[in-house]
């Protein structure tokens, strides 16, 4: 048909895919991109409402062309808001706009009809043509028609603030009106893309474009912490808050087909940014143990007769049965933290490849069979947290997930806070998969705890949130979020009273009896090290 | 109380609360209504993905049954199980090692290569007939040798290790398959310098410019940086105050045992007219190099005025002089009879003189003289006095033929018998006058006799007492209250000299000639003691023909009589000074006990400290008594003693040089700046004596490079450290 060359990246429309019944649904989806294979042209889709990992590359018959919406420069700004839901483009609407210094509705996501650009394959992406940019930075595609091109490079979005993650878009919206923190002229260094690495707090480092102030543009005074400064990278630890890079359409796309991986093939579900030409094979291969990526499966044979590892390589710190969990230094062992990173990378969608690995720690869980011992997941954990995060990122991998391996891990991750002595709680922001599997293991936590409490003296038992976390190691607000998640708090009578009602316990008896993989605190041989004593992680 | 009007409290978390099972409150739902007062927490999720659908779905489901029905969960995309050729791939078993695995540090640096072979490889590979492994090893090479540009061939053959043949046939593969695909090895895009890859999504694993932090509000990085920096440097410095002290602390108790030993041997000798000595004086003022550092001994120290504090350090020198008599005195039986008078080791340059900051005692000179260490000083059995040649040195030959015929022997030994080693320049202040050479000693009563000698300077000296180098104590003198009286009658000279009177004049002036003169002699005392310094070579060679002088009960004459100028001031600051004294002659009462009574005199010297003691714990202001120099008539000449200055040297080092060191050193830095310190003493007379100590001192710093010894500055700061130091020391040892 002859329309299909209208359907261009931005457009919105209904496409076919199967839902878990394996019936047929039309979700509204939003093309990001197209692609032509064999002269058969392939459109990669992201189902507005779905999250990402359901993104994937359509042929034109499951396209309903009928309802086909064309991306309006004018209608993108409130499409946004109508849509909350789809995550990917707003944050990129938003950050532009604070670019231009505009109250424009400029569409400047990668929807923009302008930008008229293929993806012949998943490699690298051409330039954005940016037809209003005459000098665009060179490196980074990042999808936007900024009116001025200094204005883009200024790249001014405080996304790695802790604030901004749960700041709704219109408190984004708002910061078109820029304010530099106090410090009107700051000095930056390169021209180009503006952006420096640096820890998102310490007001020191922020660079900031001159060419900025010249602009007229005035930075956000809204920050609560003023030292916080605008990040122009992500955040260093291990989770991501949605920054610029992540809003790069590069990386809004899987990029790898397939991975093999011991006796599994792994469907990506999101971008990681294992060397590029490595990106157009039908499978990368991975040795199971060391995790290193070759591009077939001969390189594979001859890499597994050179590797001798039957394991992760570092120390094993715990083992019941067939689990086992072993500590990987991220600065001692950067090879094998690094490939960890690269295939994680591919399932969170909020993991930062973007420095190194040496602030962290890798406990990989692993099970046991005869051919050696099998990740099966892993979480990593900053070795000093300014926040109380006992958790950076945490995956199980795809063939393990539902099958209480993910509580495993994070009950893992408590029992190490045990031993240090302290409270935590996972890095933010959780993934959908992270807040169930966590509110899951909260609550179970918990009703433990109130099922088990013994009436003392024939008073009724009673217990105060702060033991609840002492007892757990889950930080307060966790517990109490899940407190309230469950519903277990009442104001009865002049004060605060833990109800447990009938559905709870029975549900939680259930859940339990469900459960059989559980940590063994016994066979944990773990020895906290003081990092902030070693000077180097 | 069916419903409830008021908000409910903030939830506390560290108060208790009741766990009800709802079926045990029926009443519960009737206060649903205020339930919801706890302010709702974020779930931690984006905003965005929060609401979406499958997990809004999941969500829900959860709520509704308790727990995700299957059909509810959140969908992913699959994951495929079981490769078929899982099982080729990794083959053999592994078994569970009983312990925990370990792993041990580097254990994973395994020196395969990098570089996998792939298919096409491995038909090359069978064409060449070489190893795969050999082939990767080879690529591997090749690959991580190039940079942006490629290994070249001629570099690809430094690189390989096989024959040319080869490696040109892999080189051609290698750079045509490159050409092809690009690196070999695939590896995550590295950041570039130039920041330019900032945002570029496939760079990854960016070095960290700064440690993250972990700590908010830590912004102390450089302040204690430098704070560190400092520490060290104060402790290091400290570690070299520590080891300088040691060093001196060694040489204290090395200058003991010499001084007992010299004593001792002196008995033994028995050298009881100072002959010996002061032919090792001699012989050390004549190889005495080209500077003025107080190496001699001023063996008639105890004839200068030495009630003012300054003094005191000043003398100081003078004590630790006897140490190097001493030594000399060890070699003596070797040197003299044997050989050279003039190779001692005293040739040294001031530029070693410098390597320590501050000489403390004579064991350092020593051992700055011979160069040699601490190390080898333990090592080597002649320890200090081993001879080392000095590069820059002269060394003059032997003459044995000449031994025996110095000047300061007596004539009975073909010397000259020259007075000038046991007799100094005196001059009185009332009448003004300059009696000759004279040496002076203590009396019945504290009374000060001056031993006066012949020379051929006599009879011009008369013109020297109004010499320039007096006109500021003159002025002062005059100005005091002149309640003095006469302390002794002294014998007047009785011959008459062709000398010079102007060079005389001159050699005083310029610290050549000693020179003394009672009472007041703090004003000028520094110069005199450089004047005792280079005397006696002056001396010895424009003098000659002197004859031996005797005591001076036997030449009384009609004297210039020394007037003792005593004011109530100063007899306070005396007294103090005294005290001050007594204390550290108790401190060695015990030794000088020992010493004494290897000497010749053991018992004036004893009786002489304790009437010293006496007379001023007795005595009052109103009544002064006439003594003249307490301080340093204490310890020494008996009058009985025909021959008292090397006793007395020895004896005055014993009383005072032992207790300080520090002192000496100190008093060595004033010798050496002279024309400063002049000028110290008027200021400081009235201040007492430990406040004026630690002022001197203090003054310090600044005074040794005063003396044409710019290398000295050099150390200018390390020498301010140690001198702080010896400030403390000093004060302690007061205290």
């Amino acid at each position: 048909m002859a329309d299909n060359v209208d359907v261009v990246e931005g457009c919105r429309l209904p496409v076919l895919r199967k839902n878990q019944e394996h019936e047929d649904e039309w979700p509204l989806a939003e093309i990001l991109s197209v692609k032509e294979v064999s002269s058969r042209k392939l459109y990669y889709v992201h189902y507005i409402d779905f999250n990402k990992r359901l993104d994937e590359w359509v042929t034109l018959d499951r396209l309903d062309l009928k309802k086909l919406q064309f991306p309006k420069k004018e209608a993108k700004t409130p499409t946004k808001n109508g849509l909350p839901g789809s995550r990917p483009s707003s944050p990129e609407r938003e950050r532009k706009s604070l670019d231009l210094n505009v109250q424009t509705t400029t569409t400047t996501t990668a929807t923009a009809p302008s930008r008229g650009k293929t993806l012949p394959a998943p490699k690298r992406k051409a330039e954005p043509p940016a037809p209003l940019a005459p000098q665009v930075s060179p490196a980074p595609p990042v999808p936007s028609l900024p009116s001025s091109a200094e204005a883009s490079q200024a790249a001014v979005y405080p996304a790695a603030r802790e604030s901004t993650t749960f700041k709704s878009r219109e408190d984004h919206e708002q910061l078109t009106s820029l304010t530099t923190n106090g410090t009107a002229a700051r000095r930056l260094i390169p021209p180009q893309p503006g952006r420096k690495r640096k820890a998102n707090c310490g007001g020191t480092d922020e660079v900031w474009k001159s060419t900025l102030s010249n602009v007229g543009v005035v930075l956000n005074q809204d920050s609560q912490d003023s030292s916080d400064g605008i990040p122009t990278a992500p955040r260093m630890t291990g989770s991501l808050v949605s920054d610029r890079s992540h809003d790069d359409i590069v990386t809004r796309m899987k990029n790898i087909e397939c991975i093999e991986l011991g006796r599994h093939r792994l469907k990506p579900w999101y971008f990681s940014p294992y060397p590029q030409e490595l990106t157009s094979l039908p499978i990368l291969y991975l040795c199971e143990f060391c995790l290193k990526y070759v591009k077939s499966l001969k390189c594979l044979q001859r890499h597994l007769t050179k590797c001798n590892l039957r394991h992760p390589p570092g120390n094993e710190i715990y083992r019941k049965g067939t689990i086992s969990f072993f500590e990987i230094d991220g600065r001692k062992n950067k090879t094998y933290s690094q490939n960890l990173c690269l295939i994680a990378k591919c399932f969170l969608d909020h993991k930062t490849l973007y420095y190194d690995t040496d602030p962290f720690l890798f406990y990989v869980m692993t099970e046991y069979d005869s051919k050696g011992f099998h990740i099966v997941g892993y979480f990593s954990k900053e070795k000093e947290s300014t926040e109380d995060y006992n958790v950076a990122c945490i995956l199980t991998l795809p063939p393990y997930q539902r099958r209480g391996y993910g509580k495993l891990l994070i009950e893992f991750s408590y029992e190490l806070s045990k031993v240090e002595g302290k409270t935590g709680t996972p890095e933010k922001p959780l993934s959908d998969l992270g807040l169930l599997s966590y509110r899951s293991y909260w609550s179970q936590t918990i009703l433990e705890i109130l099922m088990d409490l013994k009436p003392d003296n024939g008073e009724r038992p009673q217990i105060t949130i702060n033991e609840i976390s002492e007892i757990t190691s889950v930080k307060k607000e966790d517990v109490i979020s899940t407190l309230q998640y469950l519903n277990l708090i009442n104001y009865y009578k002049g004060q605060y009273i833990l109800t447990l009602s009938e559905e709870i316990v029975d549900g939680h008896e259930k859940a339990m009896q469900k459960r059989h993989l559980r940590i063994d605190p016994k066979c944990l041989h773990f020895t906290p090290k003081d990092w902030s004593k070693r000077g180097k992680w | 109380m069916s419903k409830l009007s008021f908000r409910a409290r903030a939830l506390d978390a560290s108060k208790p609360l009741p766990v009800f099972r709802c079926e045990d409150l029926p009443d519960l739902h009737e206060y649903a209504s205020i339930n919801r007062a706890v302010p709702q927490m974020p779930t931690g999720m984006e905003k965005e993905e929060e609401s979406e659908h499958h997990l809004q779905r999941a969500i829900s489901a959860q709520q509704v049954w308790g727990e995700k029905r299957d059909n509810m969960v959140i969908p992913v995309p699959e994951a495929e199980c079981n490769i078929p050729h899982y099982e080729s791939l990794y083959p053999g078993e592994f078994k569970m090692p009983k312990q925990l695995i370990h792993i041990q540090p580097f254990s994973l640096d395994t020196e395969k290569p990098d570089y996998d072979l792939d298919s096409e490889d491995a038909l090359f590979v069978k064409e060449k007939e070489i190893t795969e492994l050999q082939f990767e090893e080879m690529i591997d090479r090749l690959e991580k040798g190039s940079g942006q540009q490629l290994v070249s061939l001629q570099e690809a053959k430094l690189l390989l290790k096989e024959d040319d043949e080869l490696i040109k046939e892999v080189f051609e593969y290698w750079s045509h398959k490159r050409k092809n695909s690009g690196a070999l090895i695939p590896a995550v895009k590295q950041e570039k310098r130039d920041s330019s890859s900032t945002s570029d999504p496939y760079v990854a694993f960016r070095r960290r410019t700064e440690k993250m932090q972990t700590r908010k509000n830590r912004k102390n990085d450089e302040v204690s940086y430098e704070k560190m920096l400092k520490l060290r440097r104060d402790l290091s410095r400290a570690v070299t105050i520590l080891e300088m002290i040691k060093r001196r602390e060694k040489s204290k108790r090395e200058l003991l045992h010499l001084t007992l030993e010299i004593v001792e041997k002196r008995n033994a000798m028995p050298d009881l007219g100072a002959e010996v000595m002061a032919e090792a004086l001699a012989q050390r003022a004549l190889v005495k190099p080209v500077y003025t550092i107080p190496l001699l001994p001023l063996s008639n120290s105890q004839y200068r005025h030495p009630d003012l504090n300054e003094l005191k350090d000043y003398k100081k020198p003078e004590k630790t002089e006897p140490v190097r008599t001493k030594r000399k005195y060890e070699k003596k039986p070797k040197i003299p009879v044997s050989a050279a008078h003039h190779s001692g080791p005293a040739f040294f340059s001031p530029k070693d003189l410098n390597q320590y900051d501050f000489p403390s005692s004579d064991d350092e000179y020593s051992q700055i003289v011979s160069g040699s260490s601490e190390a080898e000083e333990e090592t080597d059995p002649d320890g200090n006095f081993a001879f080392r040649r000095k590069s820059g040195c002269h060394y003059y030959a032997s003459r044995p033929e000449q031994s025996g015929n110095w000047p300061w022997m007596s004539p009975t030994e073909g010397g000259l018998g020259d007075p000038r080693f046991r007799f100094c320049l005196t001059s009185l202040n009332a009448p003004r006058r300059c009696v000759g050479l004279a040496r002076r000693r203590v009396g019945r009563g504290g009374r000060i006799l001056l031993d006066r000698a012949h020379s051929d300077l006599d009879p011009g000296l008369d013109l020297a007492s109004v010499s320039p180098l007096d006109s500021p104590l003159h002025r002062r003198s005059t100005s005091d209250n002149h309640t003095s009286d006469l302390s002794s009658p002294l014998p007047p000279p009785s011959s008459k000299t062709p000398v010079d009177l102007s060079q005389i004049l001159l050699n005083i002036k310029s610290c050549r000639w000693r020179h003394f003169r009672p009472r007041t002699v703090s004003q000028y005392a520094p110069g005199s003691g450089g004047l005792c310094r280079g005397g006696f070579r002056d001396l010895s060679r424009t003098v000659s023909g002197l004859t031996r002088t005797l005591s001076a009960q036997t030449r009384t004459g009609p004297g210039q009589l020394p007037v003792n100028v005593f004011t109530v001031e100063q007899y306070q600051h005396h007294q103090e000074q005294v005290a001050l004294m007594q204390r550290q002659q108790l401190e060695q009462s015990q030794l000088q006990q020992q010493q004494t009574t290897a000497t010749t005199a053991p018992q004036p010297t004893k009786t002489q400290v304790c009437v010293f003691k006496g007379l001023h714990l007795s005595s009052a202001p109103s009544a002064p008594q006439p003594f003249l120099q307490p301080n340093s008539s204490s310890p020494s000449q008996p009058p009985s003693t025909p021959h008292p200055t090397a006793a007395a040297a020895a004896l005055g080092l014993l009383g005072n040089a032992a207790p300080s060191t520090t002192q000496v050193l100190i008093g060595n830095n004033l010798c050496l700046s002279v024309p400063t310190s002049r000028h110290l003493p008027r200021a400081l007379a009235t201040v007492p004596a430990s406040a004026l100590k630690l002022s001197s001192n203090a003054n310090l710093p600044s005074l040794p490079n005063l003396p044409n010894l710019p290398s000295l500055e050099n150390h200018e700061e390390e020498k301010a450290s140690l001198n702080s130091l010896s400030d403390n020391t000093v004060a302690m040892e007061v205290t």
